[in-house]
């Protein structure tokens, strides 16, 4: 019997974390509070299918109970997953060349803005965003991965410092390279927006 | 809530437990201790470093006229510069794999364990530790060249011009010695150089720069302690 959602809410993460290593039930909150924006995550760096992207999802969840105990309250708890989800990604994608770059994700419009604007490359056009999608499918994945994590799921410096665990400075220096190539990449590609 | 009820089955039914906590701390505390370690070696090696580079003279090195590489080379510690490289490899890796320490870059991890080692290897060297350590390597490790060994054998050229043993007898112009191979010199001294650190009398160390003019008869040019430096002394024959 899982916890039910109205309990789940009024948790933070960190009780989450403590209540679950009590109890197993409690665990379904975390998996019901950061499943969908992970699958997200896990398909729009790597351009997995549905079904991909829940497998990896199930086994990023696998070793995020197996190491909860690992889990330090001083980072933010989100930012851990994530690490654990970007690395099972990373070792799938590869395994598996076949991820498939036809693969698209929703993209919210609102967020691509913020993206267009810093590249220097307008507005995005309803009609035109998986334009953006293809761009980022030709860059390599430690580029992609930057661009991602600071537009599509907002992360600051921080944040992507722990996900990726490297410094902030690189993170600063990888999304700055991450924003050249980009348009590079659309010019040579003749990727308009 | 589908989702998480599958998964929550999925956990049961395969019985997958957390890892103990102590199992993470012990990983931890593991890691520092291996960078508290390396650390220390770290500063053990750079200690030992200072220490042969203080033996070694530089300015009679510059002197020689000729394989001034081959001293080089023949007198730098590469055991102890190989360690100090390997250990402070070790203890960035360490660093690394610490929980933070993916915050920091590399280039700041090999500046701080550089500046610990000199820090901890001068505090070592100043208190004798250094010369105590070489020395206890050189006794009882059977595959290791001391400084004094090279120093001796660097010191044991007669025919190029280096001698070294200990003195026996001081005469007015020459002195009586014994080098390390217990071989008796006479060594004449009318116009050498003797340093102030020496005092020329029996049972002191020497070392000696000069001429081999036949058999057991050394002309000297210069008279240095065996140990140290030495600063530069009048030259016999010349006013005070």
């Amino acid at each position: 019997m899982v916890i039910i959602k109205t309990k789940c809410t009024e948790l933070d993460d960190r009780e989450i974390v403590r209540l679950s290593l009590q109890d197993l039930q409690y665990f379904s909150c975390l998996y019901e509070r950061y499943a969908p924006r992970l699958l997200k995550y896990i398909r729009t760096i790597s351009f997995a299918g549905e079904d991909d992207a829940q497998d990896i999802l199930q086994e990023a969840f696998i070793k995020v109970w197996r190491n909860l105990n690992e889990y330090d309250e001083a980072m933010k708890l989100s930012s851990w997953l994530y690490r654990i989800v970007h690395n099972e990604t990373i070792s799938h994608y590869r395994k598996k060349s076949s991820f498939g770059k036809d693969q698209l994700v929703d993209i919210e419009e609102t967020r691509l803005k913020d993206l267009h604007a810093d590249v220097d490359i307008g507005p995005p056009q309803e009609d035109k965003l998986d334009h953006t999608y293809r761009v980022l499918g030709l860059m390599p994945v430690k580029y992609r991965e930057c661009i991602v994590l600071q537009y599509f799921e907002q992360m600051s410096y921080e944040d992507i410092s722990d996900i990726l665990k490297i410094p902030e400075g690189t993170v600063a220096i990888r999304i700055n390279r991450a924003k050249k190539l980009f348009k590079k990449i659309a010019e040579k590609e003749h990727i308009s927006f | 809530m589908e989702n998480s009820e599958n998964f929550i089955r999925r956990i049961r039914e395969e019985n997958i437990k957390p890892i103990p906590r102590w199992r993470f701390t012990a990983r931890n505390s593991m890691i520092w201790v291996l960078v508290f370690l390396s650390v220390i070696v770290g500063a053990i090696s750079f200690s030992v470093i200072l220490f042969v580079i203080q033996q070694i003279e530089f300015n009679l090195i510059a002197h020689m006229t000729h394989s001034r590489l081959e001293m080089w080379l023949g007198l730098l510690p590469f055991l102890w510069i190989i360690l100090l490289i390997v250990f402070i490899l070790i203890s960035i890796f360490g660093i690394k794999k610490t929980r933070k320490g993916y915050k920091f870059r590399v280039s700041r991890i090999v500046g701080a364990n550089i500046i610990f080692s000199i820090l901890l290897g001068t505090m070592l060297f100043l208190g004798g530790g250094a010369r105590w350590l070489e020395n206890a390597f050189e006794v009882n490790m059977s595959f290791y060249e001391g400084i004094n060994d090279k120093k001796i054998k660097m010191w044991s050229k007669p025919e190029q011009g280096y001698l070294a043993g200990t003195i026996e007898q001081v005469y007015d112009t020459s002195f009586m010695m014994k080098d390390f191979e217990e071989k008796e010199w006479e060594v004449v001294i009318t116009h050498a150089r003797i340093f102030e650190m020496v005092d020329l009398a029996g049972g002191e160390k020497v070392k000696i720069m000069g001429s081999l003019l036949h058999g057991n008869k050394f002309i000297a040019n210069e008279v240095r302690p065996w140990g140290g430096f030495g600063q530069q002394g009048r030259k016999r024959g010349t006013a005070k």
